[in-house]
C-alpha cells in the first residue's frame, strides 16, 4: 500500500468514526500536523504518527458517538425495567395466592402494597445505568394503567383502579428523585 | 449542584487549563501540542475531542468554527474558548487541591 493510499484509509476510517460535528476539524488538524511532521522529520515518521493517532483515537470517537445517542440506551433501560415490573407483579400475584389464605378481592391491595417497594427498586436501579430511564418507566407505566382501565372488561373497585394508576407510576418516579439525591461522584 | 461547583476530571482540567493558556489560538491539535509540552505525555487527538466535546456538553467551553484553509486540505478549524462555567470550575477545582494539599509536606517544587 503506497504512502498516499495509507493516509487517505486511515483519514477515511477516523472520519466514518468521528461524531459529524466533530469530522472536519479533526482530519484538517491531522493533515496540519501531518504537513509540519513531515517536514521536520521524515515522512514515513509523520507517517507512523499519523496511523498511532488514528489507532488510539478510534475507540474514543466511537465512544462519543454512542454516548450521544443516549436515547436510545435511556429506552432500553426503561424497557428493561418494565420487564421487571412485570416480572415482579406476576410474582406478588403467584406468592399471595400460593402463600395466603387471602380472597380474591383482598389479595389485590395486598400485592400493589407489596409491589410498590419493589418497583421503586427498579426505578432506582434503572437510574443508575440511564439517569431518565426511570422517568420513562414511569411515563410507560402511566400509559399501559391508561390503557387497561379503558379497555378491560373486569370489573374492579374504583379505588383499585386509582390506586393502581397512581402508585406504579409514583414509585418509578420515586425511584428516579432517589437516585438523583445521591451524594455527587467525581 | 451546578457543573461549575463539581471538581473536573484531571483529563478535563488539563484540557480547559490549555484552552485557557492558549486563548485564541485553542484548537484540537494546538490543545494537544500544549499538554504534550507541558506534561511531557502523549496524548491523542481523539481524547482531546472526546474531552473537549464533554466540556462543550457541559457548558464549560464554547467553540465557533474558523474558515477553511488550503494546508488543512480545506478543512476549517474549530475554536474553543472557556465560558463563566469553565472558570468557575477551574477555580472550583484549585480550591478543592489546595485545600486537600494544604499542610502536606513534601509536595512543594523541588
Amino acid at each position: 500500500m503506497t504512502r498516499h493510499r495509507a493516509l487517505s484509509v486511515a483519514t477515511w476510517i477516523l472520519s466514518r468514526l468521528a461524531p459529524k460535528n466533530e469530522r472536519d476539524p479533526l482530519v484538517g488538524d491531522l493533515i496540519e500536523e501531518y504537513a509540519l511532521r513531515s517536514n521536520a522529520t521524515s515522512s514515513s515518521a509523520a507517517l507512523r504518527w499519523y496511523m498511532k493517532q488514528v489507532v488510539t483515537s478510534a475507540p474514543l470517537l466511537l465512544r462519543v458517538r454512542l454516548v450521544r445517542a443516549a436515547w436510545i440506551s435511556t429506552i432500553g433501560a426503561a424497557l428493561l425495567a418494565y420487564i421487571a415490573v412485570a416480572v415482579a407483579e406476576l410474582s406478588v400475584d403467584w406468592a399471595i395466592s400460593n402463600w395466603t389464605a387471602v380472597g380474591t378481592f383482598a389479595y389485590k391491595p395486598l400485592g400493589l402494597i407489596m409491589l410498590f417497594p419493589m418497583v421503586i427498586l427498579i426505578g432506582y436501579v434503572a437510574g443508575r445505568f440511564r439517569r431518565r430511564a426511570p422517568i420513562v418507566l414511569g411515563v410507560m407505566m402511566l400509559l399501559v394503567v391508561t390503557t387497561m382501565m379503558l379497555s378491560t372488561t373486569e370489573s374492579v373497585p374504583p379505588w383499585y383502579g386509582v390506586a393502581y394508576f397512581v402508585m406504579g407510576p409514583a414509585a418509578a418516579f420515586i425511584g428516579a428523585a432517589l437516585h438523583s439525591l445521591r451524594p455527587a461522584r467525581w | 449542584m451546578k457543573t461549575r461547583d463539581n471538581p473536573l476530571g484531571s483529563l478535563e482540567h488539563v484540557v480547559l487549563l490549555a484552552v485557557m493558556r492558549l486563548g485564541s489560538d485553542a484548537y484540537g491539535m494546538t490543545v494537544r501540542r500544549e499538554i504534550e509540552s507541558a506534561t511531557g505525555r502523549e496524548i491523542s487527538i481523539g481524547a482531546v475531542y472526546a474531552t473537549l466535546v464533554r466540556l462543550e456538553s457541559k457548558g464549560l467551553v464554547k467553540s465557533y468554527t474558523g474558515e477553511p484553509t488550503a494546508e488543512r486540505g480545506g478543512r476549517a478549524k474549530r475554536h474553543f474558548s472557556l465560558t463563566a462555567d469553565g472558570k468557575g470550575a477551574l477555580r472550583t477545582t484549585h480550591e478543592v487541591l489546595r485545600k486537600m494539599s494544604a499542610g502536606l509536606k513534601g509536595l512543594q517544587p523541588t
